[in-house]
């Protein structure tokens, strides 16, 4: 690790109090059952901005190695974005374009078990106050498709009365207080400073703790390679300059993407002239993806 | 078509698509049970080592032989199951303390360590009086395991004893904390409403107490049938007042676990209510209906004031009740809390696999090793507290020679 | 203290120097660089190479496909009500359907193709997998599998939003093949602009067709009411009757015999012989031909140029493969319709629609198509 030739003025960054940081670090420099608590401690202090300038559980020399020195990654710097999603669920058609074009984006496992991202379908049948949820890969659905690799909408509703019923696209939610990272005992998955949650597929083990630990059902497991696999907004395209795959193939503008530290890009337009809202909050994730015109029994 | 998607795990109500493979399986419901046994075993030998009850005497070495050949097989089932084995030490070299998996190789390393170091004080004496009177390539064994000193003066056997006990008594926290923290691991995640509980560790730390008993009293009384050798019934009577205890308090707190569970009735409760009736109802029956055996048998052992061989024959029919109500426990956590899906709108259904990597045979072959190398270990170092007759071990280096 | 606890104590501590020098050596280089993971990594995954390339990418090999899709209503579909301040650059791209092609050459797995670009890019020497060899993935080539490609968006389906174009497919075209009608690059524009087959030669057809002159007509205007006027009937639309003649799908006691000794070629040559003819006006019956015009708006959606997208000289199918009606007999129409209604001749879109015609509105209508210049 290199000295930094700067050092970045750490004090206008803090996020919490100087004195509380060091608290903090000082218990995570302890032992093995205070390391947990401090790591618990620390995901909580370096949340409450929304810029948040840190990445995820970075201390004060990453931080600044960070800033200094990025990953050699071609005309692109990581500290000048802060990526995030939005979800028009008004919008979606159910085409599922977008998760086709994600497993041949990111060479997904070809079966109905692997997703990283996926679609939903609520319907509230006349007079019910709870809706009937499927997905691409309910065996119904699979079943009409005709095949284990192309997927659709089966019309299972064409002959009932229908109150109300929508579309609404999963994907892994790049939390600002990722469980997953929390869980990750060696630290295979972590969150890039500029936000997606990456997985590093040479380092991990594979024992799957994270895929127990996301709230989203966002994790799955790539039995073939041994490690676990999930959605990283297409890290490699928006290094690149370039959506997202699903993004880039939605056809009706469902997904919108872009770069919150950009106030004129798709997602901070969206961000602020919508009421947005993310997926199970109470989880206290702080997901980064934003869904408009979700509904009470979308889980 | 459905058998092109045979082996969907067949579900109910809407769960996320990428949940229809189940994470963890039946290894990992081994894994917990291992350990608990080891917890269990040692908190027996323990009794003698630490606390200096008599009754416990005769069983106290062999308890620490069966907490060491149960903890060797303790991360087999991880091993096993990890997708990239190979790269199991990635946790160790650069450890994410933050992850309550993280520890798990220090605590296991550490704890190995602390059985092998008791062990050996515990066995020195025998092991110094071996390798004098055997020869030939186990005398050579002997020989590297008194570390070249033969020294049994009663001064250096007093040492022996109270670092014996010092480690004791620094094995029961560790014991505790090995495997209160497997319920850690499962009881601090959020996700997943079955396994989300602060209970969670108390119920495995006490459980793995009541299968680690159970464990020993069936060891001890098939060794004992073996050997033809009598069962003092003041050990009897000591195990049974551990187990008596163990199977009351994890009663009362599993018990008060599922009353939580229903009373504050957060949403999806419904759900976990046909969790209950539905995939794992085979599970829970087992697991209470052994529980509530356990404890009539127990309570009447104790009310009736039973001694002699109506006690063993009670005593060992509640240690294996109590050995297999705990392995249905740790089924009905491990693959319970995945059978309720994260989205608390379905369930699934898990059928074991029976051949494969992470199938029933490999569990099998992992559950009898432990049994087996407690044989052996028995062999190496004999635990009955009796004088050393060469001409009676298996493994003389005459026989090998 | 004794001997054995003191070489214990160094066994314990060569083995604690081994386990931590261990745990340094082998710990990878830029861990903790930037937090607790590998710093080389955000690279590493950063330098995977996109496959899905955007429709540009396919401009320079598929120009023609591209060309239909710049002009048409996918390129152009609107985002009414999007995002305040955001514009779109364009609708469903080509990698929409074609689901990844761009970084799947050669293999091009799940591409519905055209035959143009099948030639196009498998003669190319590095294209030798055959797409459907490519393991887990099968490749979408028969017009089955197209359809679905279009009703994967316009299937009607409960949750799908209003604004979006959906179809019953029962009612909208029964059997029928999407791509009868629509050009997928585009699909407002009708057929006409999809890759033809191949086309006859009318010179040799005019030989082959010298046995149908005698119904028919030597240039394709018929000698009895009874026969249907061929000339100037589109080639696509002979083509596919004669075949269906030919095969037993279409019964007709005439026709049958004559179109079995027709072979291939036969058959496209004689097709091009007879759409090369001008028809005339028939004539017929003012004011029958009043009423029927407007009773005709019901068939301008197929039977007009214009198609469903506007207007058009009507009674000239915009789609090749379906008949024209202008300059037609009258009384054959009258036949037509009626043999649809009692269920002698079939098809899916006019079996329906025939039924809901009367007796009157049949003479109406055929008084008004023959009445109709045919080009």
């Amino acid at each position: 690790m290199t000295t930094p030739d700067k050092k970045p003025d750490t004090k206008t960054n803090e996020t919490v109090p100087l004195s509380r940081r060091r608290f903090l670090e000082f218990l995570g420099k302890g032992a093995v059952c205070t390391g947990t608590l401090a790591g618990a401690g620390r995901a909580i202090g370096s949340s409450e901005v929304r810029h948040a300038k840190r990445a995820f559980q970075q201390n004060d020399e990453q931080y600044a190695e960070s800033m200094n020195n990025p990953p050699k990654v071609p005309d692109y710097n990581w500290n000048d974005h802060q990526w995030a999603m939005g979800v028009d669920t008004d919008r979606c058609i159910g085409c599922l374009r977008c998760m086709e074009a994600c497993k041949m984006e990111n060479s997904v496992q070809m079966d109905a078990f692997h997703f990283r991202t996926w679609v939903e379908r609520y319907v509230y049948l006349e007079g019910s106050n709870t809706a009937i949820v499927d997905s691409q890969s309910d065996p119904n659905n699979i079943e009409n498709a005709g095949s284990e690799t192309r997927f659709r909408f089966d019309n299972r509703y064409k002959n009932v009365k229908v109150d109300k019923a929508f579309f609404v696209p999963k994907l892994c939610n790049q939390c600002e207080h990722p469980s997953c990272v929390q869980v990750c005992p060696t630290g295979a998955t972590f969150k890039a400073k500029d936000g997606p949650v990456l997985i590093d597929t040479t380092y991990c083990i594979g024992c799957q703790y994270c895929v127990q630990a996301c709230p989203y059902g966002a994790r799955s497991f790539n039995e073939s390679r041994g490690t676990v696999d999930k959605c990283n907004w297409c890290y490699h395209r928006i290094t690149k300059g370039l959506n997202p795959a699903c993004v880039e193939v939605c056809p009706t503008g469902t997904r919108i993407f872009g770069d919150r530290n950009d106030p004129e890009s798709p997602i901070s337009l969206f961000i602020r002239n919508n009421h947005v809202q993310v997926l199970k909050p109470e989880m206290g994730n702080a997901p980064n993806v934003f869904y408009k015109g979700t509904d009470k029994e979308v889980v | 078509m459905l058998s092109e998607f045979g082996h969907v795990t067949p579900h109910i109500g809407f769960i996320y698509p990428n949940e229809s493979d189940m994470a963890w399986t039946q290894l990992i419901v081994i894994y917990p049970y291992i350990t608990g046994l080891v917890a269990g075993a040692f908190v027996v030998s323990s009794m003698h080592h630490v606390f200096n009850i008599k009754s416990f005497a005769p069983i106290s070495r062999f308890a620490l032989l069966t907490a060491l050949c149960f903890m060797f097989f303790a991360p087999s089932p991880l091993l096993f199951h990890l997708g990239q084995p190979t790269r199991a030490f990635n946790a160790l070299i650069t450890p994410h303390w933050t992850s309550a998996m993280a520890a798990f190789g220090y605590v296991a390393g550490f704890y190995v360590c602390l059985l092998l170091l008791e062990t050996w004080f515990a066995f020195r004496e025998d092991i110094v009086a071996m390798s004098k009177v055997r020869t030939g390539i186990m005398g050579k064994v002997y020989g590297w395991l008194t570390l070249g000193s033969d020294d049994v003066s009663a001064r250096a056997l007093a040492i022996d004893h109270k670092a014996a006990r010092i480690l004791a008594m620094i094995g029961i926290p560790a014991a505790c904390g090995l495997h209160g923290y497997v319920g850690f691991v499962f009881g601090s995640l959020k996700t997943r409403e079955w396994w989300s509980s602060d209970l969670m560790p108390v119920i495995f730390l006490l459980s793995a107490v009541g299968s680690g008993v159970g464990l020993l009293i069936v060891l001890y009384v098939i060794a004992s049938k073996f050997r033809k050798t009598p069962i003092p019934n003041d050990t009897m009577r000591g195990l049974l007042y551990v187990l008596f205890t163990a199977i009351t308090v994890v009663m009362v707190i599993e018990g008060l676990e599922l009353l939580e569970i229903f009373y504050k009735a957060r949403e999806g409760v419904e759900t976990v209510r046909e969790l209950i009736m539905g995939p794992i109802w085979a599970g829970m029956s087992i697991q209470w209906a052994m529980s509530v055996f356990v404890l009539v048998v127990t309570s009447a052992l104790l009310v009736f004031d039973v001694h002699g061989k109506r006690l063993v024959n009670w005593l060992f029919m509640s240690g294996l009740a109590m050995m297999i109500g705990v392995l249905a426990m740790r089924w009905n956590v491990v693959i319970g809390g995945q059978e309720l899906s994260k989205t608390m709108k379905g369930l699934l259904t898990y059928y074991p696999e029976l051949f494969g990597r992470e199938s029933l045979f490999v569990v099998g072959i992992i559950s009898i090793c432990p049994y087996f190398t407690l044989w052996l270990a028995t062999k190496l170092l004999p635990p009955w507290e009796e004088t050393i007759v060469p001409e009676h071990r298996v493994l003389d280096a005459h026989k090998l020679a | 203290m004794p001997k054995h606890i003191v070489r214990l104590l160094v066994l314990i501590a060569v083995v604690a120097t081994i386990i931590f020098s261990a745990k340094y050596y082998f710990r990878a280089d830029s861990f903790y660089q930037y937090g607790h993971y590998r710093g080389n990594a955000v690279a590493e995954i950063a330098s995977k190479v996109p496959k899905l390339q955007g429709s540009a990418s396919c401009e320079p090999c598929h120009k023609k496909a591209y060309a239909e899709w710049t002009d048409g209503i996918h390129r152009k579909a609107t985002r009414k009500n999007a995002i305040q301040g955001v514009v779109y650059k364009f609708g469903p791209g080509c990698e929409v359907c074609h689901t990844g092609p761009a970084g799947n050459h050669p293999s091009k797995e799940a591409m519905p193709l055209s035959v143009e670009d099948k030639v196009n890019t498998i003669t190319h020497s590095e294209h030798k997998i055959h797409p459907a060899n490519v393991p887990g993935r099968k490749l979408l080539l028969s017009p089955e599998d197209m359809r679905g490609v279009c009703l994967n968006c316009h299937e009607k389906l409960e949750a799908r939003p209003k604004e979006q174009k959906q179809i019953e497919v029962a009612s909208h075209s029964g059997d029928e093949l999407c791509i009868k009608c629509h050009n997928p690059h585009s699909p407002r524009i009708i057929y006409a602009s999809l890759p033809q087959g191949r086309r006859g030669d009318a010179q040799a057809g005019k030989v082959a067709a010298a046995a149908c002159g005698g119904c028919h007509g030597e240039k394709g205007m018929s000698t009895s009411p009874a026969f249907p006027n061929l000339a100037g009937q589109h080639f696509d639309f002979l083509v596919d009757a004669l075949k269906a003649f030919k095969s037993g799908a279409r019964k007709n006691d005439m026709m049958g015999p004559m179109a079995a000794g027709l072979n291939e070629a036969d058959i496209r040559n004689v097709a091009a012989y007879f759409s090369r003819f001008s028809c005339g006006v028939m004539g017929g019956d003012k004011t029958k031909a009043a009423l029927g015009k407007a009773k005709a708006a019901n068939c301008a959606a197929c039977h007009s140029a214009g198609g469903l997208y506007g207007p058009g000289a009507p009674g000239v199918s915009g789609i090749p493969t379906w008949p024209n009606l202008a300059g037609q007999n009258a009384e054959y129409l009258v036949n037509t319709l009626k043999s649809y209604q009692d269920g002698s001749r079939t098809h899916p879109v006019m079996t329906s629609v025939a039924k809901t015609l009367s007796d009157a509105d049949i003479d109406h209508l055929s008084a008004y198509y023959a009445s109709m210049k045919c080009k």
